[in-house]
């Protein structure tokens, strides 16, 4: 009987949840980077109804039940999307138990879904949304003696319970050094794992008469490979040296349909040609100019820049050091990809709408009909002295708060609060 | 300033030294001089430093932040002989180079007080992992100076991002990690000829989690109980050793590990202490009463802005990233104003990289923390703010007499840059050091590490 009265009350609730009418927005008079063929647009004014972008003009008219963003001549934009993180995967990256990035004594490998392991409430989500990025892209990380890291996803930062917006998404792999060592210490090895994982997966599910028949899945991850492997999905391989680069190209010569994302891409501008060729899409890092392994000695400032000229799908991730904990500095990177030589709307659609694209979101773009998710910026969203003062993600306004501001607020030395500190 | 008086009383009794030596000699008193011996032979490891060659150099119409926070809208900057000889609005003189700014930003050299560069060089294999001596939670008897590879290609490019000085530590798995030094960012050889002249020395000490975790299970400390009574017992040795070494006489046994706290308890060495939590610093500064020592810095001191009042009241500086925070338990509590609450308070606050990525744009770092700072309210000017770059630096490795402001007299460590260095579009586009220039985008003069020989052609 309570049972079933609480299910009646769910029903009830989400009943009301989805039949509440959106909320409608006017924004007016915006620098708008609209990542389409418009470019960007001054002076332009917004209408959002039931959280879709429903016109875009100048001197348009606020519809009466809508509420007022003014950007007085302020940056708008659609929110960033960082390509590359852990976002939600730990707590402490320090502290084992908060930190589910990678399970080195796990028995599965590919079919571990990092959604699984999301937690919307980690407080990184807020810190991370509150400078501008309403998406990201969560990767697992390779462990133990598997090169695959598992099944990456894509969530919004509302920070809400259902904020997964797609569960499987990609597959990592790691190759390059990290790789070596686990696949059993050398590059030839790890290549062998990988080519006999996609066997598995493209021969899935003949091949398994018992669980482990695969050469080098199980059938529960070849399973999980199926997709990638035809290309369903992208396969994201962390790589970095030139010739390892190449030996992915002539991977795909083999195996034609894959949808291959090289992450890291250090010495990519050796091979930026043979990339653009193979139609090979890179992730790169724009700070990441030092031979920091004998994986990346030919790193360079402006690998990006090189890209873009040879005609390579790229994208600009901060996932160098910290960043992969700290996606806010994902602007900061796209700007120093800008301050070395990348053009302004190249770098932006970096973060946004090419992302938008490899992963299959909706946003990136802001254009009628597509989804109000948008940031309104105190300046130039590249400039590390801007930060956002608005955001909708699908249309709802999203909170800028979060701890870090809570802890800013109780400590703030121009506050008049004299209670002592844990009342404020 | 209380740095600086420090480094004024120690030079001034190297100099009190020196004269002495000099009066025995024309005394012809050997007996005296033998015990001198030491002192003949010139300090170990002393800096073989000398600034490359430099012209008469005009830099005119420059937008100048000076350092000590003020901005000078047009002005010019005279380098003579590697020194700063004139800077104001109406300079005028004869120079053999005369640079036209355009109206460009010119400002003090970078000072990166927290660098790994050289002892956790790039490329990081572990044949490269020189910067922690992880053998015994107290090892204030080595040098982080002997354990830096000159070719690390990070100095290169730190340079290019207006680093002319830099602090290299050890590492933080030890309560005494033993000492730093500080390093002209220049081209060279070996180590000694980076070393900053006559710049103290200085030793790394550690806090929180760090040395528990690394010895925990090696004996010990295991928790921040045995962190502070591992400080203590440490003190209280070198108490000991400082009487015996100021008694002197036959009895007296150098110890190097106790040499280096000696140095300490008598003022001549500075302590840049590791430390993330509020709660943490506090201690270690009582600590630092009860054994009558100063900590000049705490480094990362992601809780500083907790407790800025009581920073300032100790006259003790932190080093802090912009936005570094999360990775560790004692880093959770990191916000992105911490570098200007901590100024605001009236506190020396300053940016540091740890990093050999972050150490190549921390006029970046600055920019961010200081947006940030003002939209919560402080109003802080890019002139005052750009004190977090060079010249609290300066006055925390007591340098500040040497360098990290563009004054008359200090050596002429001078940035100018493509753009307003508050944004992320600038780049230097000139670095000189002493005067020198040693990084020029306009001729494409640039350093290059042995390393990088053979890559990349």
């Amino acid at each position: 009987m309570t049972l079933i009265k609480s299910f009646t009350a769910a029903l009830l609730l989400s009943t009301i949840t989805s039949t509440a009418i959106a909320q409608d927005y006017f924004i007016s008079d915006a620098k708008l980077v609209t990542n389409t063929s418009q470019g960007t647009v001054e002076k332009a004014d917004v209408i959002i109804r039931n959280g879709q972008i429903a016109q875009i003009g100048t001197d348009l008219v606020a519809p009466a039940n809508a509420e007022m963003i003014k950007a007085d001549g302020r940056w708008v934009t659609p929110g960033l999307i960082a390509p590359y993180s852990r976002l939600g995967l730990m707590d402490i990256g320090g502290e084992d138990v908060t930190n589910d990035t990678s399970s080195g004594d796990s028995k599965t490998s590919v079919s571990e879904l990092a959604s699984d392991s999301y937690n919307p409430k980690s407080v990184f989500i807020a810190n991370t949304r509150r400078l501008g990025v309403t998406h990201a892209v969560i990767s697992p990380s390779a462990a133990g003696d598997s090169i695959f890291g598992g099944t990456g996803a894509v969530v919004n930062l509302t920070g809400e319970y259902d904020s997964v917006e797609k569960s499987a998404s990609f597959v990592f792999v790691q190759l390059g050094e990290g790789g070596t060592r686990r696949a059993g210490g050398s590059r030839a090895a790890a290549l062998q794992q990988l080519r006999a994982a996609l066997d598995d997966a493209g021969a899935y599910p003949s091949r398994f008469k018992g669980p482990e028949d695969g050469d080098a899945l199980s059938r529960q991850d070849a399973s999980a490979l199926f997709k990638a492997a035809r290309g369903q999905m992208p396969l994201m391989i962390a790589a970095n040296r030139g010739i390892d680069m190449l030996n992915i190209i002539k991977l795909k010569k083999d195996y034609s349909s894959l949808d291959i994302i090289i992450l890291g891409a250090a010495e990519g501008w050796k091979v930026a040609d043979e990339l653009a060729a193979a139609n090979i899409k890179v992730m790169v890092d724009p700070h990441d100019n030092l031979p920091s392994s004998f994986d990346s000695v030919e790193a360079r400032l402006d690998n990006v820049v090189l890209l873009d000229k040879a005609g390579v799908d790229y994208v600009i991730t901060n996932a160098s050091a910290l960043g992969i904990q700290r996606p806010a500095t994902l602007a900061q990177h796209a700007g120093n990809a800008v301050g070395n030589g990348l053009e302004w709307d190249k770098a932006f659609a970096a973060i946004t709408l090419t992302p938008a694209k490899w992963f299959g979101l909706k946003g990136g773009s802001i254009a009628k009909g597509s989804a109000a998710t948008l940031v309104v910026w105190d300046g130039d969203p590249l400039d590390v002295t801007s930060a956002p003062t608005d955001m909708l993600i699908d249309g709802e306004r999203q909170s800028l708060k979060s701890r870090q501001t809570a802890l800013r607020d109780r400590y703030n030395p121009t506050t008049d609060d004299t209670r002592p500190h844990k009342y404020r | 300033m209380i740095k600086t008086l420090r480094m004024t009383r120690l030079t001034s009794k190297l100099l009190v030294g020196a004269t002495s030596l000099a009066l025995l000699a024309a005394c012809g008193d050997k007996t005296e001089t033998k015990t001198e011996d030491m002192s003949d032979k010139g300090p170990a490891f002393a800096s073989t430093y000398s600034p490359q060659p430099s012209e008469t150099t005009l830099i005119t119409n420059a937008r100048i932040i000076d350092g000590t926070g003020q901005e000078i809208a047009e002005g010019s900057v005279l380098i003579t002989d590697g020194k700063i000889t004139a800077i104001g609005a109406d300079i005028s003189g004869d120079a053999a180079l005369t640079i036209d700014a355009g109206g460009k930003y010119v400002t003090p050299g970078i000072i990166d007080i927290h660098s790994h560069l050289g002892n956790y060089p790039t490329p990081s294999v572990s044949a490269h992992g020189d910067g922690n001596e992880v053998t015994s939670p107290v090892t204030s008897e080595v040098y982080a100076e002997h354990g830096v590879w000159p070719q690390d290609p990070g100095f290169d490019e730190a340079l290019q991002g207006g680093v002319t000085t830099l602090h290299i530590l050890p590492g933080s798995a030890n309560l005494f990690g033993g000492r730093g030094v500080t390093l002209r960012n220049i081209s060279a050889r070996t180590v000694q000829e980076m070393k900053f002249p006559d710049a103290p020395y200085t030793l790394k000490m550690a806090c929180g989690e760090n040395p528990k975790r690394v010895y925990g299970n090696k004996g010990g400390p295991g928790s921040r109980m045995g962190n502070v009574a591992g400080y203590r017992k440490n003190w209280i040795k070198a108490q000991d050793y400082k009487k015996k070494r100021d008694k002197g006489g036959d009895g007296f046994k150098r110890d190097l590990q106790l040499e280096t706290l000696a140095d300490v308890l008598d003022g001549k060495i500075l302590i840049q202490m590791h430390c993330y939590r509020a709660d943490e610093m506090v201690q270690i500064l009582d600590i630092a009463k009860e054994f009558d020592y100063k900590v000049t810095t705490f480094h990362h001191a992601v809780e500083s802005y907790k407790i800025a009042d009581i920073l300032k009241e100790n006259d003790t500086c932190s080093a802090m990233w912009a936005d570094w925070y999360g990775f560790k338990m004692e880093s959770y509590d990191g916000i992105l104003e911490n570098v200007p609450f901590v100024h605001a308070a009236g506190a020396c606050a300053m940016i540091h990289s740890d990093d050999e990525k972050g150490i190549q744009r921390l006029n970046q770092e600055v920019a961010k923390t200081w947006a940030h700072g003002n939209r919560a309210g402080l109003n802080i000017s890019k002139a005052e703010a750009w004190k977090w770059l060079s010249t609290n630096p300066a006055k925390a490795l007591g340098i500040l007499d040497e360098t990290g402001t563009l004054e008359v007299g200090k050596r002429a460590d001078v940035v100018m840059w493509s753009a307003d260095p508050f944004t992320t579009y600038a780049r230097p586009e000139k670095v000189f050091l002493d005067g020198a220039l040693l990084f020029d985008t306009e001729s494409g003069l640039k350093p290059k590490s042995d390393f990088r020989l053979g890559y990349g052609e």
